[in-house]
């Protein structure tokens, strides 16, 4: 029998397959396709402090190997999570992870506070999304206010706190060393890509159609920035991570694991084969066996070196 | 109940010009029309959504048109090839007092006409199915009524007075809903819209595929759709 489990810092997960926020929903809406209660934990779609209807026009690119999305955070807002979508994470047994968006300090607070008096385990605190004009962006990019905030939230929080890092800045290191700095339990990157997916056409009339989407980048394609990401936050930080980026096989978990994640999160294969995450449970097991290992832990080590 | 499925091809032949009609076997028990299912295309990142045409004991029939990678993929698997899809997905057209009933299909929007037209057969209730294709080469059978060339909606006045509708069912290209609906607001009569968006999870959870209600909600297209009352949608 392989030991999946893992340990973060106090955050324990059956196992170490979570889907990524944005991608999952808030609570069971995956059940009709696999058994959610059997992931590690599901992160949910960022929620803001009042309801948000996102943008308008399209949202979505297809792009070669993944994909751009402008949703906006349409979301529920924090009131309706609690009232609505808690109690069907509680009732089904769905280890969750609240994901929490704001554009001001004074709304992460305010949103920790509810998380904290909800006795929520852990919340993933989104600095990093790039499709909203205004707002949490300058966190995600500048050390010394992600500091602030982390620390702000801290102070309220009991819970396990997660940094969620965007891959937009060029010294990720020094963002995640502020995070943990100031109280931050584990750091997960990363976030979407800024990416822009323009399309051509040429009528049947000769004029020209074009299409532009300014959005996030997800998918296969950014897992190499990924894995160079998460390989520079382990340098930097002693915290557990959690990767993401463009997981779709057992190889990119065992990928993320050496260099350096503890855990990883699934997002945009999700759409494509909705039921990855239960076949990377399986798999990831069928690895540590075929090592002759009895633990994730004990394979962690292995693909470490240490 | 929505699940992923592996159905195997028992047919995927050109049918029109650039226009396939697959007909999948599967263990689907049930599946209305309105429904779709999105199929998934090797190297691609999102699946395809694809309007049911017709549903026999298990046999779902899709008809697509070759528009780009994922459309090639699947016209280039043969018969007996295993097919990976997610079904059934969406929601149904409703026909709760209905007597008569128009239905406007525009280019390869006429596949979910084809399989409510069936079903509004079954119900005995009255309908008439009017289509639009670009040229001769296009057309898919099955309409009552064909408009080569110009726009289905030119016809759509001659075509009332003469079937009378309570209701109008359209599927095509925005526009064409569009004026659908325009035109049943103006006549009273109702509509009902089967509309199309770039998707990414099928199931309403990723909010990819929203348009705007005039109630000023969002809708899913992939969940809450994909049909709506036209004069619910804000054009």
């Amino acid at each position: 029998m392989v030991d999946l489990s893992v340990n973060l810092n106090g955050f324990e997960l059956q196992n170490p397959i979570m889907t990524a926020s944005g991608t999952y929903g808030y609570a069971d809406e995956y059940n009709d396709l696999i058994d959610v209660s059997k992931l590690g934990a599901i992160v949910t779609k960022a929620i803001s402090i009042e309801p948000k209807k996102g943008n308008s026009g399209e949202r979505l690119f297809e792009t070669y190997g993944g994909m751009i999305n402008r949703i906006g955070l349409e979301n529920l807002g924090i009131k309706e999570f609690i009232s609505k979508k808690l109690p069907i994470l509680k009732e089904k047994n769905i280890n969750f992870v609240m994901n929490l968006a704001g554009s001001t300090v004074e709304d992460y607070i305010k949103a920790a506070e509810i998380a904290q008096n909800a006795e929520i385990k852990a919340i993933e605190v989104n600095v990093s999304c790039p499709n909203v004009k205004q707002g949490c962006l300058e966190f995600g990019t500048n050390p010394n206010s992600l500091g602030h905030l982390t620390n702000e939230i801290r102070k309220i929080y009991k819970g396990f706190l997660i940094i969620k890092l965007t891959p937009n800045v060029s010294d990720i290191e020094s963002l995640a060393k502020s995070a943990e700095d100031n109280g931050a339990d584990c750091i997960s990157a990363i976030n979407t890509l800024k990416g822009l997916g323009v399309k051509v056409e040429i009528t049947p009339d000769k004029k020209i159609k074009k299409t532009f989407v300014q959005g996030g980048l997800s998918g296969r394609c950014i897992k190499p920035v990924a894995l160079s990401m998460v390989r520079r936050i382990k340098s930097a930080v002693q915290i557990p991570i959690i990767g993401i980026g463009g997981i779709a096989n057992i190889d990119d978990v065992l990928e993320f694991l050496t260099v350096g994640a503890d855990a990883v999160q699934i997002g945009t294969e999700n759409f494509c084969h909705p039921d990855v995450t239960i076949k990377l449970i399986k798999e990831l097991d069928s690895v540590i066996d075929s090592l002759n290992l009895k633990s994730l832990d004990e394979l962690k080590r292995k693909l470490r070196d240490e | 109940m929505k699940k992923n499925r592996i159905g195997k091809i028992k047919y995927n032949k050109e049918i029109a010009k650039d226009t396939y009609k697959l007909v999948i076997s599967s263990d689907v028990e049930e599946i209305s029309s309105g429904q779709f299912i999105s199929i998934y295309c090797e190297n691609k990142t999102l699946r395809r959504p694809f309007s049911v045409a017709d549903f026999d004991n298990g046999s779902i029939t899709v008809l697509y048109k070759i528009k780009g990678d994922g459309t090639k993929y699947i016209k280039n698997l043969d018969e007996n090839d295993e097919i990976d899809f997610l079904a059934p997905l969406g929601n149904t057209f409703n026909f709760e007092n209905v007597n008569s009933a128009l239905l406007i299909g525009a280019g390869i929007g006429i596949a979910p006409m084809l399989f409510l037209k069936k079903e509004l057969n079954k119900k005995g209730i009255k309908n008439h199915l009017i289509s639009g294709f670009k040229d001769t080469k296009e057309v898919v059978e099955g309409s009552d009524e064909v408009v080569i060339g110009g726009s289905v909606l030119d016809e759509i006045e001659n075509v009332v007075e003469k079937v009378n509708p309570d209701i109008i069912y359209s599927c095509g290209p925005s526009i064409v809903l569009k004026l659908v609906t325009e035109f049943g607001i103006k006549n009273n009569i109702k509509t009902q819209v089967a509309m199309e968006k770039v998707m990414a999870c099928g199931i309403g959870v990723c909010r990819g595929c929203i348009i705007e209600l005039k109630n000023g909600e969002n809708a899913s297209v992939c969940k809450d759709g994909p049909v709506f009352w036209g004069d619910a949608v804000k054009w």
